[in-house]
């Protein structure tokens, strides 16, 4: 851990000396404008050639300028963002919402009766579950409570969150389509069930941009589980068709925490701080020779990278993080890869600026002994995610970041497999599920939608994964209709290409 | 159509305004309606507004209720102007709640449209390319055509760059690897005017040539080594991707390209290359999720390989139809399907099953595996002669129909005297001590002895060669129990798999295994003591079975003292009555014991035939058989020849076994009906479609009478000459390989939302050029690199950066950022790494810990990523395993696409992780040792010469003299610094597994090893200059 010894960097290039003309990034960036204001004097003094010919569409949605000179696009946000950062809880597997947050207080009286038809309505199910003689009713074995003074419902399992239920909005009627893990997965994250799609924390570090000059935009955790059931995708945080520089930047708990942020073995920051300094000389020349603009970029990125090695580290120690604040996260706030510890990171990630924080938790995929695997799987999560809500709010951070908790379908009322009162499965159901929203721009202490006694169908106000992501733009400024980027001739969006709206009744 | 003439005022002050040159409706008038206009307005039937479409002129200019859209000529009567210019909201177009809104220019754009006569066009790129004339002013056609614009736009081509900068520009381009230093000298030395042709030629003979173009084929094939979906397990494919290699390197024209990729297995007796790159239609990826719906991944197959065909080879974003007709291309979804139509009756299961070998496959043997085999099969066809010759030679006498018949003999093989047999060591606790006479010795020099304490014993195992077990066999032993301290129990174990073969005498003390059965037989009282006495057991009692292995053996007590000694097997062989060695005897076997010496064939023809009932010359042919493989006699006479065979045999079967397979495309026997799917909803089938291709395009010949369309027709058509695409697309694609942008920028859009090409004569003579010249790429890559415009110096200057930033008008050379496959490779190239081997299965090199494992399905075959060795870790990228869900860092960082779908052109990002990774990753740093140990050992001992030698190894030029002080001066502080750090130093050089050169000093080469991480990173080094 070399670059534990060193100290944070001086800034290479005063504010000051920002403003003149020697700075060569700035130059550039004056360039850029001015060649967005002569695409704009182009078209009326007889560009139209020459705006096809420069590509008036590409320069609009690729702005040549990268690295720490990582700008908003021109147009964003569309209106004041009431969250400037995003948390996204994704606990991948689809949890169990009838043994979390939707009561059905009425299906005791069912155990072990045949799903109604009424209710079925011969809805195409899994192929793991087609083929059973019975779809009997497995009520909830777990205890459910009102809790805080919003009398939100939640069960026993998630014991620290009931304390943070007038902090949050449930959302007990989302629904999806795809009905297995990678299709489903693929479009909570992306708003497509085919890959090749920008995650949603692609999209916000392309229409955002960054504001730490140390951190990457987008950073993504995929912490231990005991049971790894379910796979993850790198599509889940990459940058689709948009250039890869929009990728999610995994924070790692083995290996170096960043990819390569470690020098080599015998190398000190003085010695990388050297080859540094001759490498931006030389490559001073190369721009000299050459004239390539991408020279000083790549200029200004080594600069970034070595503020990483500083910055990384910096954000790893929990050194400075009270007793308190570790003892709330639980056991594991400060053991590497855990789901505490990156909750804990998220908020110091939070800190720095980093725009999009995304946790992928796996192991929710309970199509039998579900009462005994999602107990485990709450353990994990329960108590640093109300955590990191108190701890945001404490902070004065929830007002502008937006935390998101949720999977990527629900589980079915019936019962996969074998059914006592104790124990159960649930096979996949992408009809209904929970999903809680927390922070910058929505309400507090609010429930919101409704589903029919068997938590199988919707029958109040349903939210599709499109409208929560639209919902999340509208947090964070951006109208989910005018957020476009041209690929395979259609104007993409995260939301797709059905009209859809933020679900206004939820936002503060 | 009017021609592509493109009025590129540049300078500020002309305008077409001015000039009043007139709009035309491709260049000017589509982009507009189409953005604004077409998603109500347009092709899309279910969407239309008003029954109104302005994307062809008949919807546009034809009346309705007495208005026409469009009155070419009359703006006042043309509603759709007063439409556009309307103060009423509610009237206005675009609608306001379209969110879309017409620029004072578009509008005015329109009205000169309008007034001019409103003439139509159909799209450029769906009419078939035209000969343009050369404009004369320069020789080379590429050049002519570029210059004509330049000289209009007041603009110059850029001098020729210099030599240095040209030979590595063209060794990344054609091999994707720099220059040596020979090279290099070579070029600078050439001073003919055709030196740049020759070094093409020379380049494009290498098999280099054909592994660096085959990348930018396989990002197009979606070309991966694993499924891609949920598990992401392993896919046997890499015989596509070295086809690929190889199709390049024969410079296999592109037509022929087509074919085979797209219907190799359909072509009349196809060669195995042809079924090979037939593998293109299966490089999708698959699913073999638990649950998933097989009708739904049959329709999303057969989707992929739809929109990818149409994608590659005609530049068209045909998804956008599998939901609805394209709002923008005249491609209906009816038409779509009818293409879908072609890929849909695929005989691939809807799910891949998670196996190496999703059907259909074949199996590809490697070069020279089909001669080894061949000869083989020779061969052992002369040792099967010889075997009959032998067999004949055997004068055979049944001992059964002897007069005397032979006595019956017993024979002992030994097993433990003395000492243990072969490759036997001892196992358990206990040592096995040794006693020599005046003590009790049986046979030999020695006895072991062991003197128990309760339960305690000698124990061997791993014996090698095994005791073979025989019908009949008696295993025995020889003990002598102690007088004084007899044990209570005594017990012999055999192993054969496991330890349950059991014998004991005396008390029943000791309690492993069943008593009463195999596993703890009771074979009588203890023996007498102080005498030795010899224990046998029937290998039937301890259900030892004739041919299982014994290869352990232990000796145990329950207490007392005992001595043991010659220990091994007995078998008694009675000549006239075993089935070995008479033939009658064999014959009066039971029919299953004869079976076991019988191949199958035999087994079958001779089932349920009793012996009386064979004739003469089926006994005849069995006793044959029986004398060459059963008859014990024949050992000595057949052993070596049989020896011999096996041997052959064996090596047959490690070829078969690891020939490789890969996918291929193959159609079922009976077609599937397909259907227009509504909103591309898998379970919504609509209209029946047949095989068929747009009507926009060019017809498919008649109908065969005996036969539907196939996929042959399909490529068929794309490359007969008529189509306006293919060549266009596929030469739009080469050039952006070496100029960074294509002549069209969108290379996968040449539909109407796709962009205009910038130079449309020269895209057009090029691409008749290329069809005619036989769709030769290696001489349309000769016709573009031997062009001033791609050998010009790439400096910019400010001004021209302003004017045309992306290079399009081409008064400069290219200049771009190496792939990430190029980056690595010329880091493993310059430092001498690299090992050039060809093709094979995916190598796993240098990889950061926790890539694959934290994304990885518990049960997935590709969860923990194995990391290879020696020179695995050195091959050429392309050879890297690529795993879709979690590509390699090297990659992925550097824009390399996952390959989860197709992939025209790759971005060219510039980040911090990219910086990151190339100064710490290990691969390059250990790459930067290596490198440094040639500057130490190859430049000679002057520091100035080495600093010059390394420099130009990396740029191919000489550095100046402000370079290489810059250099010096830091070279001087790592000196410095590791001469007082020398444990720095030896950590830093001993970084990757390739071994410093111990003859060197540890802090000269650590200080040059940081200096060559920095040349490394140059970004002259990092880029194609």
């Amino acid at each position: 851990m070399d670059f534990n010894s060193q100290p944070a960097p001086e800034p290479r290039r005063s504010g000051k000396q920002e403003l003149t003309n020697m700075n060569p990034a700035l130059e550039y960036h004056q360039l850029q404008n001015r060649r967005q204001f002569f695409r704009g004097a182009g078209l009326k003094v007889g560009g139209i050639a020459l705006a096809q010919l420069l590509s008036q569409r590409a320069l609009a949605a690729e702005p040549a300028v990268t690295g720490n000179i990582h700008p908003a696009l021109p147009d964003l946000p569309h209106f004041a963002p009431k969250a400037k950062n995003l948390i996204y809880l994704h606990m991948n597997g689809a949890p169990a919402q009838l043994d979390l947050f939707d009561y059905k207080p009425g299906l005791t009286k069912y155990f072990d009766q045949e799903l109604p038809d009424s209710i079925r309505n011969g809805q195409r199910i899994t192929t793991m579950t087609s083929g059973q003689k019975r779809f009997p009713v497995a009520p909830s074995k777990f205890a459910f409570e009102r809790c805080g003074k919003s009398g939100i419902e939640m069960s026993e399992l998630v014991p620290h969150m009931k304390g943070i239920a007038d902090n949050i909005t449930m959302i007990r009627s989302v629904f999806t389509e795809a009905i297995n893990h990678d299709p489903a997965c693929t479009f909570a994250m992306t708003g497509s069930e085919v890959p090749g799609k920008p995650s949603l924390g692609s999209w916000l570090s392309y229409g955002l941009g960054s504001e730490s000059q140390n951190l990457p935009a987008f950073v993504v955790f995929t912490p231990t589980v005991k049971n790894p059931s379910q796979a993850l995708f790198t599509r889940m945080w990459t940058s689709g068709f948009l250039p890869s520089k929009y990728d999610g930047v995994k924070l790692r708990s083995a290996g170096d925490p960043v990819l390569y942020v470690k020098n080599p073995p015998g190398v000190k920051p003085t010695d990388r701080r050297n080859m540094l300094d001759a490498l931006g000389k030389l490559n001073q020349k190369t721009f000299e020779r050459f004239g390539d603009p991408e020279t000083q970029t790549r200029i200004a990125q080594y600069e970034m990278a070595f503020r990483m090695q500083t910055s990384v580290p910096e954000l790893t120690d929990l050194g400075k993080e009270t007793k308190t604040t570790l003892e709330m996260y639980g056991p594991n706030a400060q053991k590497p890869g855990t789901y505490a510890n990156s909750a804990l990171l998220a908020r110091r990630l939070v800190e720095r600026g980093v725009r999009t924080v995304q946790i992928l938790h796996r192991g929710w995929d309970q199509h039998g002994s579900l009462p005994k695997q999602i107990k485990e799987q709450c353990t994990d999560v329960d108590q640093p995610t109300a955590a990191l809500i108190k701890d945001l709010k404490q902070r004065g951070m929830l007002d502008d970041t937006l935390v998101v908790f949720g999977g990527e379908f629900g589980r079915t009322v019936y019962c996969q497999g074998k059914l006592t009162r104790e124990n159960y499965g649930r096979d996949h159901h992408p009809r209904n599920f929970c999903m809680w929203l927390a922070g910058g721009g929505i309400k507090t202490g609010m429930t919101y939608g409704e589903t029919d006694d068997f938590s199988y169908n919707i029958t109040r106000d349903p939210v599709h994964l499109n409208e929560l992501n639209a919902t999340i733009l509208r947090c964070m400024g951006i109208d989910n209709h005018r957020f476009t980027f041209p690929f395979q001739g259609l104007d993409q969006r995260l939301t797709g290409v059905e009209e859809v709206n933020p679900i206004e009744a939820i936002l503060a | 159509m009017i021609g592509f003439r493109m009025v590129l005022s540049l300078s500020l002050g002309a305008s077409w305004l001015v000039s009043a040159a007139p709009v035309t409706f491709n260049r000017d008038i589509r982009p507009i309606l189409a953005k604004n206009c077409f998603s109500c307005h347009g092709q899309d039937e279910k969407k239309r507004k008003a029954k109104l479409r302005l994307d062809l002129p008949e919807g546009a200019l034809t009346p309705v209720k007495g208005a026409a859209a469009i009155v070419p000529g009359n703006l006042d009567q043309s509603e759709m102007w007063i439409r556009i210019i309307t103060d009423d909201p509610d009237e206005l177009m675009p609608p306001v709640d379209s969110r879309k809104s017409l620029s004072a220019e578009e509008k005015e754009t329109l009205k000169l449209w309008i007034e001019q006569g409103a003439k139509y066009e159909k799209h450029w790129a769906f009419i078939k390319p035209k000969k343009h004339r050369v404009p004369k002013v320069a020789a080379n056609p590429i050049d002519a055509f570029l210059q004509q614009r330049l000289t209009k736009e007041g603009l110059k081509p850029a001098p020729v760059a210099n030599p240095e900068t040209l030979v590595r520009r063209i060794h990344l381009d054609l091999t994707g690897l720099p220059p040596s230093l020979k090279e290099v000298d070579e070029f600078l030395r050439d001073k003919s005017s055709n030196a740049v042709e020759k070094l093409i030629n020379q380049l494009m003979k290498r098999q280099t040539y054909g592994e660096h173009m085959a990348r930018y084929w396989l990002d197009l094939a979606r070309y991966a080594d694993t499924h891609g979906l949920h598990l992401d397990n392993e896919r046997s494919m890499w015989p596509y991707r070295d086809w690929v290699i190889r199709a390049f390197n024969q410079n296999l024209p592109f037509d022929e390209f087509t074919r085979w990729q797209l219907a190799g297995d359909l072509i009349p007796k196809p060669t195995m290359d042809q079924k090979i790159a037939s593998g293109f239609n299966r490089c999708n990826v698959s699913t073999g999720e638990g649950g998933s719906i097989t009708a739904e991944w049959i329709y999303r197959n057969a989707v992929d390989r739809t929109s990818t065909a149409v994608e590659v080879w005609m530049g068209l974003t045909a998804g956008c139809a599998v939901c609805h007709d394209h709002k923008f291309d005249p491609l209906s979804a009816r038409e779509y399907y009818s293409m879908y139509s072609f890929f849909h009756s695929a005989a691939d299961p809807a799910l891949d099953g998670n196996k190496i070998d999703t059907p259909p496959v074949i199996k590809v043997p490697q070069p020279g595996d089909e001669e080894r085999l061949a000869e083989l099969t020779t061969k052992i066809k002369k040792v099967d002669q010889r075997l009959v010759q032998a067999v004949a030679k055997i004068e055979y006498t049944d001992p059964a129909e002897l007069k005397n018949p032979p006595k019956p003999t017993t024979k002992e093989k030994v097993w433990i005297e003395d000492g243990f047999p072969a490759k036997a060591t001892r196992q358990g606790n206990k040592e096995w001590k040794t006693v020599s006479k005046p003590e009790p010795v049986l046979s030999g020099s020695k006895a072991f002895v062991l003197e128990a304490n309760g339960l305690e014993q000698l124990v061997i195992g791993g014996a090698n060669p095994p005791l073979v077990v025989k019908k009949g066999m008696k295993l025995f032993a020889h003990v002598y129990l102690d007088t004084l301290n007899p044990p209570k129990q005594i017990m012999l174990q055999f192993y054969s798999g496991n330890w349950e073969q059991r014998a004991y005498w005396g008390e029943n003390k000791i309690t492993w295994g069943k008593e009463g059965t195999a596993s703890r037989r009771r074979i009588g009282e203890l023996p007498e003591t102080g005498k030795w006495v010899r224990l046998e057991v029937d290998v039937a009692q301890v259900g030892l079975k004739p041919g299982a292995n014994i290869n352990g053996w232990a000796y145990t007590h329950f207490d007392g003292k005992a001595y043991w000694d010659k220990s091994g097997a007995e078998v008694t062989t009675d000549p006239a009555k075993d089935p070995a060695l008479s033939w009658k005897s064999w014959k009066a076997q039971k029919e299953t014991d004869r079976n076991k010496d019988l191949t199958d064939a035999l087994r079958k023809r001779f089932k349920s035939k009793d012996p009386v009932k064979w004739s003469e010359t089926e006994e005849e042919e069995l006793r044959q058989h029986w004398l060459s493989n059963t008859y014990a006699g024949a050992k000595e006479a057949l052993g070596p020849i049989k020896a011999e065979k096996t041997k052959l045999i064996a090596e047959q079967e490690t070829i078969r076994k690891n020939t490789a397979v890969t996918f291929i495309m193959a159609d079922l026997p009976k077609p599937r009906q397909s259907h227009v799917m509504i909103r591309g909803q898998y379970n919504l089938p609509g209209e029946k479609v047949n095989r068929n291709v747009p009507a926009f395009l060019p017809p498919l010949p008649t109908k065969p009478k005996n036969r539907d369309y196939n996929r042959l027709d399909f490529a068929n058509w794309l490359v007969d000459g008529q189509h306006p695409l293919t060549a266009r697309v596929a030469v739009n694609r080469i050039w952006q390989q070496f100029f960074g942008v294509g002549l069209v920028k969108t290379s996968a859009d040449f539909g109407t939302q796709g962009e205009l090409p910038s130079h449309p004569e020269l895209l057009d003579w090029l691409a008749l050029q290329f069809a005619e010249d036989g769709w030769d790429i290696q001489q349309l890559i000769s016709r573009i690199m031997t062009s001033h415009a791609y050998q010009q110096s790439s400096t910019v200057n400010r001004s021209l950066l302003e004017i045309d930033p992306e290079n399009r008008l081409l008064a400069r050379g290219p200049r771009h950022r190496l792939d990430a496959e190029i980056l690595r490779d010329q880091a493993l190239y310059l430092s001498g790494l690299m090992v050039n081997k060809v093709g094979g299965r995916g190598v796993m090199p240098y990889q950061p810990p926790n890539i694959w494992e934290p994304v990885g399905f518990a049960s997935s075959n590709t969860r923990n990523y194995k990391q290879g060795k020696g020179e695995d870790l050195y091959r050429r990228s392309i050879y890297t395993f690529l795993k879709r869900t979690a590509p390699a860092p090297f990659m992925a960082s550097f824009d390399a696409p996952n390959r989860e779908q197709s992939c025209s052109v790759r971005g060219r990002t510039n980040t911090p992780m990219q910086a990151l990774q190339l100064m710490n990753d290990i691969q390059h740093v250990e790459a930067a040792r290596n490198l440094a140990q040639r500057i130490i050992e190859e430049s000679g001992k002057k520091e100035n010469e080495r600093i010059k030698w390394a420099w130009r190894v990396v740029t191919s030029r000489w550095p100046t003299k402000e370079e290489a002080q810059i250099l010096q001066t830091t070279l001087n502080k790592y000196y410095a610094r590791f001469k007082q750090d020398q444990e720095s130093a030896k950590k830093l050089i001993d970084f990757g597994e390739s071994k410093p050169d111990p003859n060197l000093r540890t802090e000269e080469l650590a200080a040059w090893t940081l200096i060559a991480n920095l040349l490394l990173n140059l970004d002259e080094v990092v880029n194609k200059n």
